[in-house]
């Protein structure tokens, strides 16, 4: 006989692997290539890749695709030169994102193309993003 | 059994039975499904737009009918059953569901890499169960070049562009209208020179002079009048018609053979094209 609880986690399970069908496109995450895109998006979900200058606290100070300083609050510590993925909310007020999911994408990364991808997803083929 | 059934019709044997669809029925219904052949990188934002403007029954992207996608986002959900794993992709635009089937140890080993939270790529089969699209995948692989999250979305914007119809690059263009242009009888072997001596004109391009006769001799014996005949051409007529000396000649001829573009015939002074048997 399961216990209550159990049952109570497969029916979330089952609950999830229905809601797994759905298709949701309410709460996309925009690329942005920097300071400029995030003053646009403010309060919005973002994406951006950083390449980790110095961890000061809590937060991740770095270099944005677009070449300026873009701060990174509540992820975890990533080490410094490597390229990091963050998708979270942006806040205009002092230039930061606010993460929710982080990914190390290591010590290589091509942020020329990325940003030339960020303007894309902006710009002419927005639709096809958000 | 029953299950054993169910799975080969419904769930894994969509791909055999696709191929054999098209060799069976050929003509007129391989120019309909062609289209669909390809994988298209996609985003999801796109397929949520297919399935508001599709009838339910072909799933169509910008006009041109989609059956098979790639996706590349993050797993999220992730629940294993014994005979499918199934999980939700956020790739940043939307989510949609996948489901992968179990049938083998190396389907299983391939599905115990994807774990959620990390980055991966899916090529699948989009299918439109009960007015929902989901993707029955192919392969799920994770991402190890995160250079590829940049690729997958630059394909989105080509494809994009391609299936939409939009001039997608100048170059394309001019290529496709060369057969168009020169449909006449020489089309063929011109063709066939020209595609020939592209390499050694990248080989040789620090000697423009030595490259623009080999283009000409090339294109003496690719003349159809010169294909016909038995023996091939005399060195000494292609020196005449071009007012070039035999030995300048003899040498071009030489680089042409050893391009395998001509051969000799009768004697060291015969030489014929390759380019049309």
């Amino acid at each position: 006989m399961p216990s209550p609880c159990r049952i109570a986690v497969q029916s979330a399970m089952e609950h999830r692997r229905i809601e797994s069908r759905k298709m949701d496109t309410s709460t996309p995450a925009v690329f942005i290539s920097g300071r400029e895109m995030l003053q646009m998006y403010s309060g919005r979900r973002v994406r951006t890749v950083i390449h980790v200058v110095r961890i000061d606290g809590m937060s991740i100070i770095g270099k944005s695709s677009d070449g300026n300083e873009l701060i990174v609050r509540g992820c975890p510590s990533f080490p410094p030169s490597h390229f990091v993925e963050v998708i979270g909310i942006a806040d205009a007020a002092d230039l930061s994102v606010r993460s929710e999911i982080s990914t190390d994408f290591g010590v290589n990364f091509d942020m020329l193309s990325y940003n030339k991808l960020c303007q894309l997803a902006n710009g002419e083929f927005k639709h096809l993003f958000i | 059994m029953q299950q054993d059934g169910n799975a080969l019709f419904s769930g894994g044997g969509f791909m055999p039975s696709q191929t054999t669809q098209i060799t069976e029925y050929g003509g007129s219904s391989s120019t309909k499904s062609r289209s669909s052949q390809g994988v298209f990188p996609v985003t999801v934002k796109q397929i949520s737009e297919c399935l508001h403007s599709g009838d339910g029954k072909s799933i169509t992207l910008g006009g041109t009918e989609v059956s098979n996608v790639r996706l590349l986002g993050l797993v999220m959900n992730k629940i294993e059953k014994i005979t499918d794993v199934s999980f939700t992709l956020d790739d940043g635009t939307g989510r949609i569901g996948i489901q992968r089937w179990v049938h083998e140890q190396s389907d299983t080993n391939e599905m115990v890499l994807v774990r959620s939270g990390t980055y991966v790529k899916v090529n699948g089969h989009l299918k439109d169960f009960q007015g929902k699209l989901t993707v029955m995948a192919f392969s799920v692989r994770p991402l190890t070049d995160f250079d590829d999250l940049t690729l997958h979305y630059i394909e989105c914007i080509h494809v994009h562009i391609s299936i939409t119809g939009k001039p997608v690059n100048p170059s394309t263009a001019i290529s496709s209208q060369i057969p168009v242009s020169s449909s006449q009888f020489l089309s063929a072997p011109n063709m066939a020179s020209k595609n020939y001596v592209a390499p050694s004109n990248y080989m040789t391009s620090n000697k423009a002079n030595s490259t623009d006769l080999s283009i000409q001799v090339a294109n003496i014996f690719d003349d159809p009048v010169n294909l016909s005949r038995e023996h091939g051409l005399h060195l000494e007529e292609v020196s005449n018609q071009l007012r070039v000396p035999l030995q300048r000649i003899r040498d071009v001829v030489e680089h042409l053979i050893s391009e395998g573009h001509i051969y000799s015939t009768i004697d060291d002074n015969h030489y014929k094209s390759a380019a049309n048997g």
